[in-house]
């Protein structure tokens, strides 16, 4: 299944619903066996807290090294976008509270990460996902992964993120292609105090490929950082670039 | 982008193919088929050309048209592309052309007959004056679903490297071909494409108007080039080039 890790433990996961070797049996293990694969319990859960003001969660337990790559900071606190929140709640990593301590459920968090107001989609959650589960650090296009304010009044942090999902919101709405993330290859000393610059950037399309002059409207707010496009089809997430060449004179 | 090396077909093939400039054969090419009373003639959509042993050799060795078997030793036949003959006739002034089996035509009248058989004709050319004025060798990508595939040198020697695919834009910007239109086209043709090593190239010809004369198609027209990749994340994930490359297939 691509995008998910389908390798198996060195022994072989024996099904006792499934003793036949019957059709109806093959599909059954199957579908069982990518549940286990995704479903793994994981004994370090953190636990997030939906702020809906600024369409973000607080983590208020943090557990495990997966937030050295996930989540933003804003004057000393964690903070994570619906996407990272339902990829981590997908995989049983992540906790979400409403604002009243309830849990949420997936169902819950998948359909705000369809919501287009906090600034996704669900084909950009797949996207995140697909990326996510393949070990690159994934950040929204151009969000600092760390900021600082003295002087902080509640919620003065995010002046900035509101009205980046504000933009992104309006762009998401008219349907164009749209730089959505910003891409670091997989690193063990990624650092969001100091990231460097991106190794790439991703952008989503709609349904039909880019224009040309798209293309190059986009690759020049990309300056230098390569850029690839990303088409999400029914789940299916598949990558594209178009750079540009120059096939040589030849004598 | 760096390109990808050439995939020569014998070993010493890239010696042989540096000793022999292409640009250098089709000079030799110019010569013979200035000096042969040859005309070509209109057959179905090509043209139909009759050559002696000397020009065949010439024909084979810079890879233009197909040599049709025959029994018939003392003289050859080539079948010739519409853009294989404009070419030889317009670009390279050396292919005398004869539409009614009488008199031999100027460049004005067989643009107007190439055009009134193909209202595309004009975007192909351009196309094919662009590659192969820089040498490459060109030609029909049908097997591959594309319009052309390029080779280094000649097929004998190298695989094609290239499939190409031609699009069009108007002065506007505006695209007005039909091809990768859908995500599905570009699926296919990176697939159909990366399954045989060759990378996909997009020429788009833009700035064309439809009622351009032969000398505003070519000095009014740009050719952009884009590769089309796919990258594949699960399998490149280091410090790996991050392109796709030619000849995977996922």
């Amino acid at each position: 299944m691509d995008g998910y890790n389908s390798s198996l433990p060195g022994s072989q996961i024996r099904l006792p619903i499934c003793p036949n070797n019957s059709y109806c049996c093959i599909i059954c293990c199957f579908f069982v066996l990518i549940c286990v694969n995704l479903g793994k319990e994981r004994t370090e859960v953190s636990k997030a807290r939906w702020v809906e003001e600024i369409g973000m969660a607080q983590v208020i337990e943090k557990k495990g090294s997966l937030w050295v790559t996930t989540g933003v900071i804003r004057n000393g606190n964690l903070y994570c976008h619906i996407e990272e929140i339902g990829y981590l709640a997908q995989i049983g990593a992540l906790v979400l509270l409403d604002e009243v301590d309830n849990v949420m459920g997936l169902k819950d968090i998948f359909t705000k990460c369809a919501d287009r107001r906090y600034g996704c989609t669900w084909e950009f959650f797949e996207a995140y996902r697909h990326l996510k589960s393949l070990g690159y650090i994934v950040g929204r296009h151009g969000q600092p992964w760390s900021t600082k304010h003295d002087n902080l009044k509640p919620n003065s942090d995010f002046t900035a993120d509101t009205g980046f999902i504000a933009d992104r919101i309006e762009e998401l709405q008219i349907g164009a292609a749209n730089l959505m993330f910003d891409i670091h290859r997989p690193n063990s000393k990624f650092k969001k105090t100091d990231p460097g610059a991106p190794s790439f950037i991703i952008c989503l399309v709609g349904d039909w490929p880019p224009r040309r002059e798209e293309v190059e409207y986009l690759e020049e707010k990309c300056k230098l950082v390569p850029l690839k496009f990303c088409h999400v089809n029914h789940g299916d997430v598949r990558f594209f670039s178009f750079p540009k060449v120059s096939l040589p004179v030849l004598p | 982008m760096e390109l990808s090396g050439p995939r020569w077909k014998g070993k010493n093939f890239a010696q042989i193919a540096n000793s022999n400039p292409m640009s250098k054969i089709i000079a030799q090419l110019q010569v013979c088929l200035s000096n042969s009373e040859s005309a070509a003639l209109p057959i179905g959509t090509d043209f139909l050309l009759e050559t002696v042993p000397e020009l065949t050799k010439l024909l084979n060795r810079t890879s233009f048209g197909r040599q049709l078997t025959t029994s018939y030793d003392s003289k050859q036949y080539f079948q010739l592309s519409p853009e294989e003959t404009f070419y030889l006739h317009h670009f390279l002034k050396c292919l005398k052309v004869s539409i009614d089996n009488a008199k031999l035509i100027d460049v004005n009248d067989l643009w107007n007959f190439m055009r009134s058989r193909s209202e595309l004709f004009p975007i192909y050319y351009r196309a094919y004056v662009h590659l192969r004025s820089k040498n490459w060798i060109v030609k029909l990508g049908t097997k591959n679903g594309v319009d052309y595939v390029v080779y280094r040198h000649h097929p004998a020697l190298v695989h094609s490297e290239y499939a190409v695919i031609v699009d069009r834009e108007n002065d506007k910007g505006e695209k007005e071909g039909k091809r990768m239109r859908i995500w599905s086209d570009l699926h296919c043709a990176v697939r159909a494409c990366n399954g045989v090593a060759k990378a996909v190239l997009l020429l788009n010809v833009m700035g064309y108007e439809v009622n351009f004369s032969l000398p505003e198609l070519l000095e009014r027209t740009i050719v952009d080039e884009r590769q089309i990749t796919r990258w594949v994340p699960s399998q490149c994930r280091d410090d790996c080039k991050l392109e796709g490359n030619k000849g995977e297939h996922h």
